[in-house]
């Protein structure tokens, strides 16, 4: 069969089909006026003659259809009619549709904009070749529990040796400063090795990458970011071979970094050869734990698992060449895509997802039961048309054409509300997500909106189809009834009482969970911080380069004197770090009368004026501050926290003992402590504070850090300027940063939990709304199917309250089952989520008791209306009606 | 459109095809009207044809390629579609009548048949 020949013919005939059917008609008139010709000529009576040729002709308007059918694609061509219907349907029923519409729309808008944030943060690879392969090579230590620690760089060269990959390359971020147009700034300067680029598959936008050779040697060249090039340079091709000033060294510009290109966890605006840390041939042989991170790329056809087997055997034997001290450390092996959204992050995200699909199944479940209800009274409709002749295929094809059209507008609309919120997310702070890549790169692109079309369609056609089904399994029989057969509206409603149940149980989870999620914050925010907050900037600052150590006490004063001298300024302060940013095991050694007891300690020494405890607020809880008599000459003092003190010396006071670094015959000083004080939350409020050491600035001062300054001002912002421009009254080289205010700085650390609870809340928000939505639309529908029954109850003397109680009984019955269901489900599912809370156990009876009584009360405010209507009913008029 | 069960004009279908093949192939080209009316005549009003059914397996025939079509003027000069057979339609008229003559002669050999040869092979 030449199937093909007429395939092309059919579609052709899509084309020209109105002409093609206008020229049948004048064929067909044709015909018809030759044979009412001839039989005029055999003498007929015109009548007769006209009668006889339609007849010989036959039926004119089948045979017209089966043209059509044959004249192009039979579903094609009833398909507008479909839809011309449906859309009549659709407009008629304008409550049904507007209900279902924005009920799909808000949940397929909420899953697209989440699959968005989905897709950019955890499925998308990085923008590198082959990323599958790219790994993080971490040394372990299983003693201190650190799976991700750095490493010293001839450990490095000795896992070179290994077969599980085509290369690998160091990588270390550090701070420079540049000086241009007699201005300094602090950038951020990765130095990398030679391979870094093309391991990862990088080719610079312009220029080149720096050879193994310049490495070795040293050479002073260096790549810069797309956004220094065009901050320096305006975007200007000259950009290549030019000189740059970093900590007062030229440095040539040779190559370009591509626009989009960044690595996670080292924004660095320049990329120079890792060899170039002026202590380098002391770095080189360090062994054991240093600060250089590797990525590796593994060998094709080699797995992770294989490499970390290789890795570990390898790292076993290179111990004996380690000092005692390094040894028993392991090798991490880990995807990059890992060391860009850690587990706890990516847990979160796929909780929040799962929360999002629940409220869509709960979107779903609701539409599902609204389109049977009305599937019901459609059945009349159903009915007649099966009596005119419409095949139970075709009527499906109806109900498909209705639900696909309802789903595409469903679609549509969610998926503008899906655009909005990711403008929304776009717009918000960046690490919002706790997430170290661009909130920018979220994005809805056509996978996402692929997934958005296909769920509306596949949930359209669940939802439509599913009356079709129980229709069909009922006979359409136009004679049973009122054409709403009692049986089969039973049916249905045992169906979508079990919707209702089901709506329910999704709805506790969310609910809990958003419990769960809502308590953790609120521990998280109450937590202590050790500081006062209100009121207080803190702007970077470094010593300017020249300055030798000695003097910076000078300028730090100097800083310190103007600024607290300036107007609005209440105080202000210094410290070599206000966040902690790595920690560090030191020995310390304490001197307990006559004995010196070592301990190992997991500890942070920063320096700091004598005004920063008071000027952040941290109160002191024995001894006292520094003052300026703490001078280099002075005898060398230490304040510590609360936890240090507690940990050095449980039970007795800790001011005015020593200890010092290293064991007791080490050369180095015996620091007295004059002070402690409270802990401070310097790694976030979730995290427990770790022993602190501060020493005096002026006995250590550091080359850089934070000033802190406590003003007067509501908004604390506006002095940023007039500090600025002190500090570069006193020295026009000194690297001064932007302001920031220390609240901002405080919260940014529960900024992730902050958007995890608010999403979470909103879904479970939309859930608790939609079932509400969904057992008031079961109830009402159940007492209006009910109102004859209800007028027999009533006339054979049933009170109007238990009535309305046996109405009210019918909705608790439903989401007390709902409930119960959702509890089994709920307790392990935040047991799971354990990771995320803060401050509360996974079974929090409170979030769970909240959850409970709130999807309660909600159901009897559902109930409660038509529980009123079913009392008000008049038994007469009830029994009249029927 | 199967939904009737076995559909009269269907069986018809098939020698319809023939038919109206074989008039234009020995009439040349024609109009429906006078296709219609040939298979009368030759026939000799035996096969009475439900002439509306001509149309849908005309466009059949176009869209299968064995008959072309063009718009033209009638003998009392009216506008008419005139039909004519293809290439492609002529080599189909020949299986179809090799077809026909196939089954044409195995339906004449079983009525001409007799019960009697039949029990003597038996034996």
């Amino acid at each position: 069969m030449s199937w093909h020949r007429v395939f092309v013919a059919r579609l052709r005939g899509l084309i020209g089909r109105r002409k093609r059917e206008r020229g049948l008609d004048q064929e067909i008139q044709f015909h018809l006026d030759q044979l009412t010709e001839a039989n005029l000529r055999s003498g007929m009576s015109p009548e007769a003659a006209s009668f006889a040729a339609r007849r010989s002709f036959g039926a004119v308007e089948p045979m017209k259809e089966q043209y059509r059918t044959r004249l192009t694609f039979a579903v094609l061509s009833t398909l507008a009619q479909d839809l011309r219907y449906a859309l009549r349907t659709l407009r008629k029923s304008a409550g049904f549709t507007t209900a279902a519409v924005t009920t799909l729309a808000v949940a397929i808008g909420a899953n697209t904009a989440m699959l968005s944030v989905v897709n950019a943060v955890l499925l998308r690879p990085l923008p590198y070749h082959d990323t599958e392969r790219l790994v993080m090579l971490w040394t372990e230590s299983p003693s201190e529990n650190l799976r991700e620690g750095r490493t010293g760089y001839w450990n490095i060269e000795a896992w070179r040796q290994s077969q599980s990959f085509v290369g690998m390359a160091v990588f270390d971020g550090v701070s420079v400063t540049l000086t241009d147009a007699g201005r300094a700034e602090r950038i951020t300067s990765a130095r990398i090795s030679s391979s870094f680029l093309s391991l990862l598959g990088v080719v610079p936008a312009a220029g080149r990458m720096f050879t193994d050779e310049e490495a070795a040697q040293r050479r002073r060249v260096a790549l810069v970011s797309h956004a220094f090039w065009q901050a320096h340079f305006a975007g200007s091709p000259g950009a290549i071979g030019a000189q740059i000033e970093l900590d007062g060294v030229r440095t040539q510009v040779i190559g370009i970094l591509p626009a989009g290109f960044h690595f996670p966890k080292l924004d660095a605006q320049i990329w120079e050869p890792h060899t170039l840390f002026p202590d380098w041939d002391d770095r080189r042989a360090v062994r054991g734990v240093d600060t250089w991170s590797v990525v590796g790329r593994l060998r094709p056809g080699i797995s992770i698992q294989q490499a970390q087997a290789e890795m570990t055997a390898l790292a076993r034997g290179l111990d004996e060449h380690l000092p005692p001290a390094e040894r028993n450390r392991g090798v991490t092996v880990m995807p990059l895509s890992l060391h860009v959204v850690g587990p706890r992050a990516r847990f979160a995200l796929w909780m929040l997802a799962a929360a999002v699909f629940c409220v869509l199944l709960i979107a779903a479940t609701n539409v599902a039961s609204l389109a049977l209800a009305r599937g019901i009274s459609r059945t009349r409709e159903f009915a007649i048309r099966a009596a005119l002749g419409a095949s139970s295929f075709r009527i499906i094809r109806q109900l498909t054409v209705e639900s696909t059209l309802l789903a595409v507008m469903a679609g549509a609309a969610g998926s503008l509300l899906a655009w909005m919120a990711i403008r929304l997310l776009g717009s918000l702070d960046a690490d919002i997500l706790g997430l170290p890549s661009p909130i920018g790169a979220i994005a809805m692109n056509g996978t996402v909106l692929g997934v958005a079309l296909a769920l509306s369609l596949f949930i359209g056609w669940l939802v439509g189809l599913t009356p079709a089904a129980i229709l069909r399994r009922r006979n359409l029989d136009l004679n049973s009834d009122s054409g709403r057969s009692i049986a089969g509206s039973a049916a249905t409603q045992r169906l979508r009482r079990a919707l209702v149940v089901g709506e329910f149980a999704l709805a506790i989870v969310l609910l809990f969970s958003a419990g769960l999620f809502l308590r953790s914050w609120h521990h998280a925010e109450g937590v202590e911080s050790g500081f006062q907050p209100e009121r207080v900037v803190t702007i970077e600052l470094h010593t300017p380069l020249q300055l030798p150590p000695p003097q910076r006490i000078n300028f730090y004063n100097h800083v310190l004197q103007e600024v607290a001298s300036l107007p609005g300024v209440e105080k202000a302060g210094f410290t070599s770090d206000l966040f902690i940013s790595s920690t560090r095991e030191y020995v310390l050694t304490t001197e307990t009368g006559a004995r010196s007891l070592p301990d190992r300690v997991e500890l942070r020494r920063d320096e700091v004026s004598p005004d920063f405890f008071s000027t952040v607020g941290t109160p002191l809880l024995a001894g006292r501050f520094f003052s300026h008599t703490d001078g280099p000459d002075a005898p060398p003092v230490v304040i510590i926290n609360q936890s240090l003190a507690r940990h050095l010396w449980p039970s007795s006071e800790a001011v005015g003992r020593r200890f010092k670094f290293g064991p007791a015959d080490s050369g180095g000083p015996w620091f007295n402590v004059i002070g402690v004080v409270a802990d401070m939350r310097r790694q976030g409020a979730e995290r427990k504070p770790i022993p602190q050491i501060f020493e005096s600035l002026a006995q250590n001062p550091s080359g850089g850090g934070s000033l802190v300054v406590r003003t007067a001002l509501d908004d604390p912002l506006r002095i940023a300027p007039a500090i600025q421009s002190a500090v570069l009254r006193i020295d026009p080289l000194a690297p001064v940063a932007a302001a920031e205010t220390l609240e901002t700085q405080l919260a940014s650390f529960l900024l992730p939990r902050r958007f995890q609870t608010l999403l979470m809340a909103t879904f479970s928000a939309i859930a608790l709304l939609l079932a509400a939505v969904g057992i008031y639309g079961l109830i009402q529908y159940s007492v209006v199917t009910r109102t004859k029954e209800i007028g027999v109850r009533m006339a054979v003397g049933a009170q109007r309250a238990s009535i309305f109680r046996m109405i009210l009984g019918e909705g608790l019955k439903l989401s007390l089952a709902g409930l119960t269901l959702g509890l089994v489900a709920a307790i392990p599912i935040g047991r799971a989520s354990s990771s995320l809370l803060f401050g509360i156990s996974a079974s929090d009876p409170q979030s769970l008791l909240v959850g409970v009584f709130l999807l309660l009360g909600v159901s009897v405010l559902a109930c409660y209306l038509p529980a009123r209507r079913a009392m008000n009913i008049e038994p007469v008029a009830a029994l009249r009606n029927q | 459109m199967k939904r009737h069960g076995p559909d009269k004009a269907d069986v018809l279908q098939g020698t319809l095809i023939l038919l109206v093949l074989r008039t234009l192939d020995a009439l040349g080209t024609l109009h429906g009207y006078g296709i219609a009316r040939r298979i009368e005549q030759i026939s000799q009003d035996v096969l009475h044809l439900n002439q509306g059914t001509l149309y849908p397996a005309l466009l059949r025939m176009e869209q299968e390629g064995w008959i072309s079509s063009k718009w033209g003027a009638s003998d009392n000069n009216r506008k008419a579609r005139f039909y004519s057979i293809t290439a492609a339609g002529r080599r189909r008229l020949i299986r179809e009548t090799g077809e026909w003559k196939l089954m044409a002669s195995t339906i004449e050999r079983f009525l001409a048949f007799d019960p009697a040869s039949l029990a003597e092979e038996r034996e």
